[in-house]
């Protein structure tokens, strides 16, 4: 049997097993939306703790992270030095967010912000905003997706087949089962991908270099510029301290904003389970340090590869390994891409419907069910259409999603905790941030010292947000009671 | 008052290393040597400000449980 096809059916195998993982998943659900949008409220700590990794970790960490570290050097820590800064705040918002999620019903983030805010227009553009933001990440795991599967297969299955079967095999699990199958696959998913990074961020500076220590001597000596803060740029001129800088904040700020991410508060148990999550979440992140070594190992092995974030699958195909190694880095990496993809697809048709369609019409239970699984099909086949386009680099793709996330974090915030904040202030700080957000993304060159237009954003999001609520008439104290009280009850209203 | 005090020693920890790994303050923290445990000193930073913030966090839980159940057993 040639090479590319022991690989092929490890990764048949893979799926094969995964789609198991997932359809099972969903037979212990209600047919509720309660129950395909947030599992009945019932994840355990161990689902949680991967849902919240293995989401959070996606083909971004696992081709783009190496991507980043083999040609932009230290640019790459960036990934590194947000996501305990950002996950953070975590431990006190998700459980508050969840106890206001089981005592007034809500699903999504949005429900939670209007619920506060009451505005249809609030809604709508929550869930525009989100689904801006998720489109591109999505498009980003399938290529992610179909990348590997190509490298690996030496070309044989193309990269649109590629992202194709394994995005195949996620809507039929989210379809079936919902977030169940989100939170079980990545349970698989997450340990899977874990061990094989550290296997093979350990293996391949040992098998290069003879140890991680030797290879940044070697790295050291030959190009001494990669191995300092900010790193280079894609082009291979040093990075720019503004950029760095506001990449790590807006990542902070937005990492736990992200729909498909926030929304698994409202999945969790009870608030104990979220906690521990969050207390258990650097040891997942930890995770980054062996992708990183893994990008490292290709710099002075590698000349000039046209698309960095191949290096992955292409050192594993250049080293030598065993071809049933190759089959389950392959797998491993199709986890990551996978375990995130699932989760925004199914978060997008949630959204859309909950926050976008049935605040302004009234839906039947079964009919909004029947219409989120629409929607999954609709944004897969969407995300999917710009996978093939072959010209940006995953962690660009990622950036530039993150600008628009993080504009939902000062009216979350205000929501749960500032009394004073009021509708028009929410609505017209969401609406001035996100303008200036995406002026500055279509028009890079304007951005002072190349800070991230999501930073810019927030600037002037939050002095609007403030000014506004402080200039209109502050909303009932019974109805702010409800949000901001630190000991919130759990009976329903 | 001992939950206050490891709160607010929490929140400072965070803040010192948001400090430390943005500009100005990662400017202290940008070189590529010494190399230690291998890895280069720009990369062994925030993976140390990891492993202390996952400690950070889990004495913070330790305290909000303490807290909880002693404020759960005075009400009974």
């Amino acid at each position: 049997m040639e090479q590319w096809q022991v690989v092929s059916a490890v990764i048949a195998l893979y799926l094969a097993i995964t789609l198991w993982i997932g359809l099972r998943a969903g037979r212990g659900t209600s047919e509720s939306v309660t129950g395909y949008v947030a599992g009945d409220r019932s994840f355990g700590l161990l689902v949680m703790y991967f849902v919240t990794g293995a989401t959070v970790f996606s083909a971004f960490a696992f081709l783009g992270g190496p991507g980043w570290a083999y040609s932009r050097g230290a640019a790459a820590f960036y990934i590194l030095s947000y996501g305990v800064l950002g996950i953070a705040p975590w431990y006190y918002l998700g459980p508050r967010a969840a106890r206001l999620g089981r005592r007034l019903g809500f699903v999504t983030q949005a429900q939670l912000l209007v619920g506060r805010f009451p505005s249809r227009s609030l809604s709508a553009l929550v869930a525009a905003l989100s689904v801006l933001a998720f489109i591109p990440y999505i498009t980003l795991q399938m290529r992610g997706a179909g990348i590997v599967i190509e490298a690996v297969t030496e070309g044989k299955v193309p990269l649109w087949a590629g992202a194709a079967i394994a995005y195949g095999i996620v809507l039929v699990y989210v379809l079936v089962s919902g977030v169940s199958a989100v939170g079980w696959t990545n349970t698989f998913q997450g340990i899977f991908m874990v061990v094989i990074a550290w296997a093979l961020g350990l293996y391949l500076p040992w098998k290069l270099y003879g140890g991680i220590g030797p290879m940044f001597e070697g790295i050291l000596a030959a190009r001494p510029e990669l191995l300092e803060i900010p790193g280079l740029t894609a082009s291979g001129d040093p990075w720019n301290w503004g950029a760095y800088s506001s990449a790590i904040l807006v990542s902070a700020v937005g990492l736990t904003m992200w729909p498909h991410l926030f929304m698994k508060a409202f999945t969790a148990r009870d608030d104990r389970t979220l906690r521990r999550t969050v207390v258990l979440f650097p040891t997942f992140q930890f995770f980054l340090l062996p992708v990183f070594l893994i990008g490292f190992a290709g710099v002075l092995f590698v000349d000039d590869l046209a698309q960095a974030d191949f290096i992955l699958p292409h050192l594993i195909l250049s080293v030598d390994l065993p071809v049933i190694v190759v089959g389950l880095f392959c797998a491993g990496a199709l986890s990551a891409s996978m375990s995130t993809g699932d989760a925004l697809l199914h978060a997008t048709a949630s959204v859309v419907v909950e926050d976008g369609v049935r605040p302004f019409a009234k839906l039947r239970e079964g009919t909004e069910r029947t219409l989120m699984r629409v929607l999954v099909v609709v944004a897969g086949a969407i995300a999917y259409f710009f996978a093939l386009d072959e010209d940006q680099s995953l962690v660009v793709l990622l950036l530039s999603s993150y600008g628009i996330i993080a504009q939902l974090a000062p009216p979350i915030v205000a929501a749960m905790y500032w009394r004073k904040a009021t509708t028009a202030g929410a609505l017209s700080g969401l609406i001035a941030g996100s303008a200036v957000t995406l002026f500055f993304f279509l028009n890079p060159e304007l951005r002072p010292w190349e800070i991230h237009e999501g930073i810019l954003g927030l600037a002037l999001h939050l002095p609007v947000l403030i000014g506004v609520s402080l200039a209109g008439k502050p909303q009932s104290s019974e109805h702010v009671d409800l949000f901001t009280h630190p000991n919130l009850p759990e009976r329903a209203p | 008052m001992r939950l206050r005090q490891i709160r607010l020693g929490v929140l400072t920890y965070f803040i010192v290393l948001l400090a430390a790994v943005v500009w100005p303050g990662a400017l202290l923290f940008r070189a590529a040597e010494p190399l230690i445990l291998g890895l280069p000193f720009s990369l062994f930073v925030p993976a140390l400000g990891i492993i202390l913030g996952g400690v950070a966090l889990a004495i913070l839980d330790q305290a909000e449980e303490r807290a909880a159940s002693e404020e759960a057993g005075g009400e009974r």
